[in-house]
């Protein structure tokens, strides 16, 4: 629903990411958050208001 | 003691809210008594240029209704801010950008092709279309600009007060104008409405929140004793502010959010989804996907009212 | 030319202002009517359920 909403507002739903992980799964976490980074690294800076006015 | 001296203004507005004052009916008269109506277009007669010589803070309250979309209204409110005591934003467009905030979808050049090209019922050939200065044989013609994001008032000028409601109900109007005669009013900042939802107010039947399907509105006939929400029909109570008499749920219509986020709440939307989904019972992917289907709308319905007041305040801009 | 300008019109719902220009004797020349307003519910209501736009368009006029 969050990703659909969020399209709407013309955000990519790549820039959004739900996963599951526990405290033990430290290597896991890691792993996510790299790729994330990469991903959004990739995907450049969201300018909200690419020089319009009053955003 | 020296009558107070009010004034009213009206921003990207539908009048509903100047409306909203006179639906007070013979209590205009008490008012007249308290108060001096020293600005009020949709009733009398004063220009701009009576404000510009007022002294500064001269009128003692501005009720300013209407959402922040063009150079002029941005000029009016802060000429108002210079020559009033107290500012209130007055009604859902100057609390959160109401209605016309759904322009935030679109950019300028969006509105400006449909309205004035593309829309059906035009006769306009050679495509043109308004401009800020205009050349006739007599002189120059100045229109204000009109910005690709519609404002509230409190991101153009500091405000005291906030009444929400599309429109105030008269009630409440009149609860803000008792304030004003008795000098009671809350610390600047409030909001003139409840602390509380609009579920705590509403008289419907609550039992237990589990939906498994979503509705609009009209696919069913629903259950006027029963919570709309409960029965699957989105209802932007849990996320609302209270405080309007449950008026569109006394009429079986779903709240659609029109006085805005509930107390410590920043995001509206952001509080609905979080609502939905903390009810919906789904039994796997599938389901989820048809609870997804069948909320046609969510950016449109989930911030109807308050999308300038939201965090992302718009649609990503594309300029073309 | 003289130009007198009346803003904003009032007793009306809506935005408006008038542009008179005066020529040397002091008689119109011509007059302008202008509206300094654009909201756009011709753009917005694009994307809405249907059932939702009779809730949206009344809030073209209040009055």
């Amino acid at each position: 629903m969050l990703t659909k909403m969020l399209a709407q507002l013309g955000i990519e739903e790549e820039r959004v990411r739900l996963d599951w992980v526990s405290a033990s799964e430290g290597e896991r976490f890691a792993s996510i958050v790299n790729e994330m980074t990469e991903q959004i690294r990739e995907l450049g800076p969201f300018n909200r208001n690419n020089g319009g006015d009053h955003g | 003691m020296a009558k107070l001296k009010l004034g009213l203004y009206w921003a990207a507005s539908c009048g509903g809210c100047d409306v909203a004052v006179l639906d007070v009916n013979e209590k205009i008269l008490d008012v007249a008594e308290m108060a001096d109506i020293v600005f009020w277009p949709i009733a009398l007669d004063f220009k701009y240029h009576h404000v510009e010589a007022m002294p500064d803070k001269d009128i003692d309250i501005c009720l300013f209704n209407g959402a922040v979309r063009s150079s002029e209204q941005e000029s009016i409110a802060k000429l108002l801010r210079a020559k009033s005591k107290t500012m209130v934003a007055f009604g859902s467009c100057a609390c959160f950008g109401g209605i016309p905030a759904l322009a935030n979808f679109a950019t300028r050049a969006d509105i400006m092709e449909r309205a004035y090209i593309e829309a059906p019922s035009n006769d306009n050939p050679d495509k043109v279309l308004p401009q800020i200065k205009t050349q006739v044989a007599e002189g120059e013609l100045e229109l204000p600009e009109l910005y690709d994001t519609v404002l509230t008032l409190a991101q153009v000028v500091d405000v005291e007060y906030f009444v929400p409601g599309c429109p105030p109900p008269v009630p409440l109007i009149l609860k803000v104008v008792e304030a004003i005669a008795t000098n009671n009013l809350p610390p600047p900042g409030a909001v003139i409405a409840s602390d509380k939802t609009l579920c705590d107010e509403c008289d419907r039947k609550k039992e237990e929140k589990k939906i498994s399907k979503i509705y609009r509105p009209h696919e069913i006939d629903p259950d006027p004793e029963r919570c709309l929400l409960e029965q699957g029909i989105l209802c932007m109570g849990p996320a609302t502010r209270g405080g309007c008499g449950a008026l569109c749920i006394n009429v079986n219509m779903p709240c659609r959010g029109c006085f805005g986020p509930p107390a410590g709440v920043i995001d509206q939307g952001a509080k609905m989804v979080s609502a939905v989904a903390s009810i919906y019972q789904a039994n796997g992917e599938e389901d989820i996907a048809q609870m997804v289907r069948d909320i046609v709308d969510p950016a449109g319905t989930f911030y109807r009212f308050g999308l300038s007041d939201s965090m992302l305040k718009r649609k990503r801009l594309q300029r073309r | 030319m003289r130009k007198v300008t009346i803003d904003p019109i009032t007793r009306l719902e809506g935005h408006g202002k008038i542009e008179i220009f005066l020529n040397d004797d002091g008689d119109v020349a011509n007059a302008y009517l202008q509206i300094p307003e654009l909201r756009g519910f011709e753009k917005f209501c694009e994307g809405r359920p249907v059932e939702e736009v009779p809730r949206i368009v009344p809030r073209i006029c209040g009055v």
